[in-house]
């Protein structure tokens, strides 16, 4: 046996060699297989041959060149030669795999379109073959202008938003300094911040649009709340809004007089359209007060303003000439001014809700715009008719038939609260009587006494009969 | 208009009470800007986040900062803050994910 395997041995070596030999010529022959590696991988360097050996089969997958078919039929026969003379199972599989390539029909079609490619010089730089990135790679910082647009916006919001702060806070300050002396003259308590140790008195922050100022400790009134509403000037949405609808800096003032200070009556001056907005929204102009027709003709008050009132001797007494010369010099920054001994606030939605009156209280209430161009000495005199107002309420009194009108007008708004809620306080007095008698019910069974509870529930049975007594007597009456 | 008795009271001082409601003083005029920008802003952000809507997220940003602006001094801060870590986590995201420019609404 052993010649036999040394002879074996020896035709597998021979075939082995041929076939390497065979191999390399047929990639030597092939040049435009180097040419093509070349470009594939995009580099200029060279494929190794012995590489090449390995790779010879894909390379035969890929080369579709005239040259390339003129050799093919060559390989299969080799592998046919090495079944001949060896049986391994490895070499017949190999047999299978590129029988396809012998197929003509398998190319068809596939080497006419890459046969037209011009040959490539080797010398000259080869071609190369860039595939498409994706979008996002390309960093083109043009195409980022949406972001770079955003980034600016907000820049300028917040440069707007300190530019914004800093105007309304100097305005604030302006005010309250133009102020300070004439408050300090009438309230012993000037700025407050609600803390126990009064620690920074002065205005108060309430954002960066809203100054708040308390003062107390004067005649007549309980405290005295200043309210610095300005135009929102850090917020630049804001700013372009009242482009289209124009704003003013705005002071609030609202005085809560001493209760008893001033008669009963409600009233209401100022501008037609904060006149037309107030009527609607509150509690006690809505229902004690009616809208003046020609309020010019009635209390000479100046064009554009209008009138609520309640009681029209008292209205007159208040729009006395000092007041109405006051109106007419300072008409462009008064806004509003309201006196009340019922206010409650604003009209509350979920009024069906409520079971008590909403509590009142004696205000005097007004509303001023600032002067656009910071000149805060000439608003000073309206804090004065503010405090003319406070001590003419002090000394007003109405006559006996204004006093009879207004306790007849309060007498009726009481009634009609009542009436529209009567349904309601009848609900809940029934679901109180209902929860007492739980609670004993609850009480007796829980006491040991059986003779305790029998007699609650003969009780409970009596009042039972007794309720339901009537009825039936009514209807025996009924049936007969 | 003069006065010429001395209207100060001492013993009439009252100390600043914060209203309890902010509608009590004056509900129709309260001002609910803070707090529409501040919803306003989380679906944005939301928005932006799950839909992965840039224009969203930057939108969110420009709403938490006009609620950060008009907010009261009195309103909680860790609101504001939060507004604002949620708007600018979504302009982050949605940048992370897919760092291609924004393209206007118009133009798709």
């Amino acid at each position: 046996m052993r010649p036999v395997f040394a002879f074996l041995l020896l035709a597998l070596l021979c075939f082995a060699s041929t076939k390497s030999e065979s191999d390399s010529d047929f990639e030597e022959d092939n040049n435009d297989f180097a040419e093509f590696d070349d470009e594939f991988v995009g580099g200029s360097y060279y494929t190794e041959p012995a590489a090449k050996n390995a790779e010879a089969s894909a390379g035969g997958l890929g080369s579709n060149d005239g040259d390339g078919k003129e050799e093919r039929p060559e390989q299969p026969r080799k592998v046919a030669q090495s079944v001949d003379s060896d049986e391994e199972d490895g070499l017949v599989e190999d047999d299978d795999e590129f029988e396809h390539f012998q197929d003509e029909e398998e190319f068809e079609g596939y080497d006419g379109g890459d046969s037209k490619d011009p040959p490539i010089d080797q010398k000259t730089e080869p071609k190369l073959n860039i595939p498409n990135i994706p979008l996002h790679f390309r960093t083109h910082w043009d195409s980022y202008w949406m972001e770079m647009l955003m980034v600016a916006g907000l820049l300028a919001y917040f440069a707007n938003f300190f530019a914004g702060k800093a105007k309304n806070a100097k305005l604030a300050q302006l005010w309250f300094s133009t102020h300070r002396a004439l408050l300090d003259e009438n309230f012993a308590l000037v700025g407050d911040d609600g803390k126990a140790e009064n620690e920074n008195p002065g205005l108060i922050k309430e954002s960066e649009s809203l100054y708040t100022l308390w003062c107390s400790g004067r005649t007549c009134c309980e405290g005295m709340l200043v309210e610095l509403k300005m135009i929102k000037r850090q917020d630049l949405v804001s700013l372009v809004a009242g482009l289209m609808r124009p704003q003013l800096d705005q002071a609030h003032i609202k005085i809560e007089l001493t209760r008893g200070v001033m008669d009963a009556f409600v009233f209401a001056v100022g501008s037609k359209k904060t006149i037309t907005k107030v009527f609607k929204e509150y509690t006690d102009l809505s229902k004690f007060c009616s809208l003046v027709g020609k309020p010019e003709d009635r209390y000479n008050v100046p064009n554009g303003f209008g009138v609520l009132s309640e009681i029209p001797e008292a209205t007159s007494a208040i729009l006395e000439s000092r007041v109405i010369t006051a109106l007419n010099k300072y008409q462009s920054y008064i806004d509003y001014l309201h006196i009340s001994d019922q206010f409650s606030g604003p009209i509350q939605q979920e009024e069906s809700g409520t079971l008590k009156q909403p509590e009142t209280k004696a205000v005097l209430l007004a509303g001023f715009n600032l002067p656009k161009h910071a000149e805060m000495e000439t608003i000073k005199p309206l804090l004065l008719l503010i405090f003319y107002l406070m001590e003419r309420l002090k000394t007003y009194r109405m006559s006996k038939e204004g006093k009879a009108k207004s306790d007849k007008n309060r007498q009726r708004v009481e009634e009609e609260f009542l009436k529209s809620t009567h349904a309601a306080r009848a609900e809940a007095a029934a679901q109180r009587r209902e929860d007492k008698r739980k609670q004993e019910k609850e009480r007796i069974l829980a006491d040991e006494d059986p003779e305790k509870q029998r007699r609650w529930e003969l009780k409970e049975q009596k009042r039972q009969a007794k309720r339901n007594a009537p009825k039936m007597k009514r209807l025996a009456v009924k049936s007969l | 208009m003069s006065i010429t008795v001395d209207p100060r009271r001492k013993e009439k001082i009252n100390r600043y009470k914060a209203p309890k409601l902010q509608g009590q003083g004056g509900g129709a005029n309260e001002d609910m800007m803070p707090d529409y920008m501040n919803i306003l802003g989380m679906i944005f952000s939301m928005c932006g986040l799950m839909m992965k809507l840039k224009w969203c997220a930057w939108f969110a940003l420009y709403c938490s900062c006009i609620s950060f602006a008009s907010s009261r001094a009195s309103d909680d801060a860790k609101q504001v803050l939060s507004s604002f870590m949620l708007s600018v986590s979504a302009v982050l995201m949605s940048y992370l994910q897919n760092p291609a420019a924004m393209t206007p609404p118009w133009a798709s």
